[in-house]
């Protein structure tokens, strides 16, 4: 029994990750309607970035913690400005935004390994804790903050959805963007702060990734699938449902390795993921409105 | 030296042709959005190397690689058959997902990271190929043999339909046409012919792991047809001589060879993105991509 | 062919209600009524792309209802849409070829080359008075020659029965007299056919059958001189 508590807490840690990445995934996604897979290279941008600002340059922790939100922020404006608006202008299809952001997916990932060079970086800021026990499972302070921190922002942007003007705008526009431009609201600003947001979170992701494991060149790559399964499972289209989401793919993932080798935790995600595209592509919590069919 | 490096080259234009044309029949000609392509070449370079490894000779490894790799062609096509557009593309993603996994980590079969190490170099009738050169006259002959057949295809009466089916889907089913029979064929011929140069490739290189036949290769051959453009055969081979030779000039600039991968990607990545800003048809494309 | 109480529902809304008519061979229908009432619904379900909540279909005696679209179709049912669908990227020929050939079958259309040959093309041009080059592609034609095109795909693939969903929307009035002999030469060589059609006056001196639809019920049907009449069709397009 203890073994099931331990796997389920595993769970809720990876799912507080995958959390912060699938939420700005899907905020993305329900402003902008396409898939920003290159929002993987944003979480990896951030841990590289504190890597970059904390251990190479000497900075404070903290300095180089918000150093590292504000650049991915405007790393992931960056992406929206420089090529999907232009490519949005040339009316590029859905699916050309998809390759495209898979192209820039790949980019980044080698810009890092070229950078940073291929091998395993850590941050070493937290000395490694023995993990405190509590009823029965195993969890370090670093991990309780990680939850505590994911759930907290979750709330805040919760909040700021439903109780601030920009985040009733976001809504508008991720319900009806023709309706919403026609109310004055104007798209452009917010596909922008919604990248801006998106990419805040996934920097933010970036820290604590990079604080509770390592980084490494590819790390983009894994990260977005779990995000995107994430918000697959919960609903693409909705944010509260992309986080539940996540949380089921990083209970379900870990408590699966009581059946199958716990090498096997990635195929059990994919398998969810593929699972869900092909009998439930809208979700546990989302709607179909929005979502392009060609 | 120079001479080897040549043939290298002229080596994989060959094989990495007939994944082009292959990926354009389906994705060109039939409009079937397919993020998958690099699984079918993954699935036929482990089922040949796997037979290859085994003891069969390479004839058998080739001829099933394109069997086993079209087999689960028609699975894509008929699990995905409901879907559409964004969904279509994503559920395909997952495809190439799943089977990158599954290729990772059913290690009793394929040694998950570690590896098929020490593929058998194609042999029939007596005649074992030796050297490089005769690994590139090989080649060459097959892939002229296979993109001649798959020419055949879409020029054909079947080639129409499968070009309908892209244009208007439903227009054709009201012509009394099976679409889904027309799409399900087409990516089983797409598929095939990707499993046998999958073959041909694992024998080449003689190493193959699941990390080839993951997100760098499908931004390589995603590239490839798209800069060839969408719907010609000659923009699929023109596309990939000038998207391998590209990354060529790097080695202009003496780079270790630890950057020299990452540097090849960055490449392919950065003209990807160029030509769908720029010039989205490619060079010689008919079509819009869809 | 039978249309027996066919219904269609979207989430709320009622298409289709307790739809009958009987399409008699050799004659022309129409089935008019004002915009919304249910016409293209009905054209959807009877053809197999929308699957219909009620009621069934038969064709010649045999019940096509659930059959698969591209079935019914092979069954004998030719049909066009409102909005015109041909392929764009390919030509004339190919259209016809493609509507009149067998390619499904691939090693068949491998090792043969055109199955169908230019002349019985131009035959079939001709029936729609369409004087183009062949090899003309899709995009290089008028609004009014792709709708003769379409036209004749619907009539070059083998039927028994052909629907004809607006036949003359958009069209200007030369083209519409020369579609209008089309139907007529079709209707003197026993063709059975259904159209859709907006305009009462194109439909009145043309059809010997009129179904009127509203809000997706059938309420009036008849001659065309006693529905010109028919108070409840007057109050259907007038309002209310």
């Amino acid at each position: 029994m203890a073994i099931i508590g331990q796997l389920f807490v595993n769970g809720l840690i990876a799912g507080s990750i995958y959390a912060l990445v699938a939420s700005g995934f899907s905020l993305i996604y329900a402003t902008n309607r396409f898939m920003h897979f290159a929002h993987g290279a944003t979480v990896a941008i951030g841990g590289y970035l504190l890597f970059a600002l904390f251990n190479l340059l000497g900075l404070p922790f903290f300095l180089a913690a918000l150093g590292t939100i504000v650049l991915t922020a405007l790393f992931g404006l960056g992406m929206n400005r420089l090529i999907y608006i232009p490519l949005q202008r040339r009316k590029g299809s859905n699916i050309v935004l998809l390759i495209a952001s898979l192209a820039l997916l790949t980019l980044f990932n080698n810009v890092i390994m070229i950078a940073f060079g291929p091998g395993v970086k850590s941050i070493g800021w937290l000395e490694t804790k023995t993990g405190m026990s509590i009823g029965g499972a195993i969890i370090t302070p670093l991990q309780i903050w990680i939850v505590a921190i994911s759930v907290v922002l979750m709330i805040l942007l919760h909040l700021f959805m439903k109780k601030t003007k920009l985040g009733r705008d976001m809504r508008a526009v991720a319900d009806n963007k023709e309706l919403a431009s026609i109310a004055g609201i104007n798209p452009i600003k917010i596909s922008d702060y919604s990248f801006m947001i998106g990419s805040a979170i996934a920097g933010i992701a970036g820290i604590l990734i990079g604080l509770e494991q390592n980084l490494f060149p590819t790390m983009s790559t894994m990260l977005i699938i779990k995000g995107f399964t994430g918000a697959v499972v919960g609903g693409i289209t909705s944010v509260p449902g992309a986080v539940v989401g996540s949380y089921v793919v990083g209970v379900v993932e870990n408590i699966g390795i009581l059946w199958l080798p716990s090498g096997y935790k990635d195929a059990i995600s994919f398998g969810l993921l593929f699972a869900f595209l092909l009998w439930k592509p809208t979700g546990i919590f989302g709607l179909n409105k929005g979502v392009k069919d060609a | 030296m120079l001479e080897n490096y040549v043939i290298h080259i002229l080596i994989l234009i060959c094989i990495y042709s007939i994944y082009s044309v292959s990926y354009n029949l389906a994705l060109g000609y039939t409009g079937l959005i397919n993020l998958a392509h690099i699984s079918f070449i993954g699935i036929g370079a482990y089922t040949s190397a796997l037979l290859l490894r085994s003891g069969m000779p390479f004839i058998v490894g080739f001829l099933f690689a394109g069997i086993v790799a079209s087999f689960f062609g028609f699975f894509l096509v008929y699990s995905t058959r409901k879907l559409k557009g964004d969904y279509l593309a994503l559920a395909t993603l997952g495809f190439a997902f799943v089977t990158y996994s599954i290729l990772l980590n059913w290690t009793q079969l394929t040694r998950g990271a570690l590896g098929l190490p020490g593929i058998g170099k194609p042999a029939f009738l007596g005649l074992s190929i030796g050297s490089n050169l005769e690994m590139l006259v090989l080649v060459f002959v097959v892939a002229v043999v296979c993109i001649v057949i798959m020419s055949r295809i879409i020029k054909s009466g079947f080639g129409r339909l499968m070009e309908a089916v892209r244009d208007d889907e439903i227009g054709l089913l009201v012509l009394g046409k099976d679409t889904f029979a027309i799409k399900a064929k087409a990516m089983m011929i797409s598929a095939f012919f990707a499993g046998i140069a999958g073959s041909l490739f694992a024998s080449y290189i003689s190493y193959i792991d699941p990390g080839t036949f993951y997100l760098s290769e499908l931004i390589l051959i995603l590239t490839i047809v798209i800069v060839g453009g969408a719907a010609s055969i000659r923009g699929s081979i023109v596309g990939t001589i000038v998207v391998l030779l590209i990354p060529e000039v790097l080695r202009l600039f003496a780079l270790p060879t630890s950057i020299l991968g990452p540097a090849r990607l960055i490449v392919y990545a950065l003209v990807l993105i160029g030509i769908l800003l720029y010039r989205p048809r490619g060079m010689y494309g008919r079509v819009d991509l869809v | 062919m039978l249309v027996k109480n066919v219904s269609k529902h979207f989430g709320g809304v009622k298409a289709l209600q307790g739809c009958s008519m009987e399409i008699e061979k050799g004659k022309i229908t129409a089935l008019i009524g004002p915009n919304g009432s249910g016409k293209s619904t009905l054209f959807n379900v009877i053809s197999s792309l929308v699957p219909q909540d009620g009621g069934m279909v038969e064709l010649s005696g045999e019940n096509i209802s659930g059959m698969a679209g591209f079935r019914v179709s092979k069954k004998g049912i030719s049909r066009t849409f409102q909005e015109v669908r041909l392929f764009k990227h390919l030509t004339i020929r190919d259209h016809l070829q493609i509507a009149m050939g067998d390619d499904e079958s691939l090693i068949k259309s491998f090792l043969v080359f055109d199955t169908v040959r230019d002349k019985r093309i131009k035959e079939m041009l001709a029936k729609v008075h369409l004087d183009k080059p062949l090899g003309t592609f899709v995009t290089d034609l008028s609004y009014g020659q792709r709708k003769l095109l379409d036209l004749a795909i619907a009539i070059a693939k083998p039927h028994t029965l052909l629907m004809l969903d607006e036949p003359v929307a958009g069209v200007n009035p030369t083209l519409r007299k020369v579609i209008r002999d089309v139907l007529l030469d079709l209707h003197a060589q026993g063709e059975t056919i259904l159209i859709i059609e907006h305009d009462m006056n194109f439909v009145m001196d043309l059809a010997q059958e009129v179904y009127v639809l509203d809000a997706g019920k059938v309420i009036a049907k008849g001659k065309p001189k006693a529905i010109q009449k028919n108070k409840k069709v007057l109050d259907a397009y007038l309002g209310g």
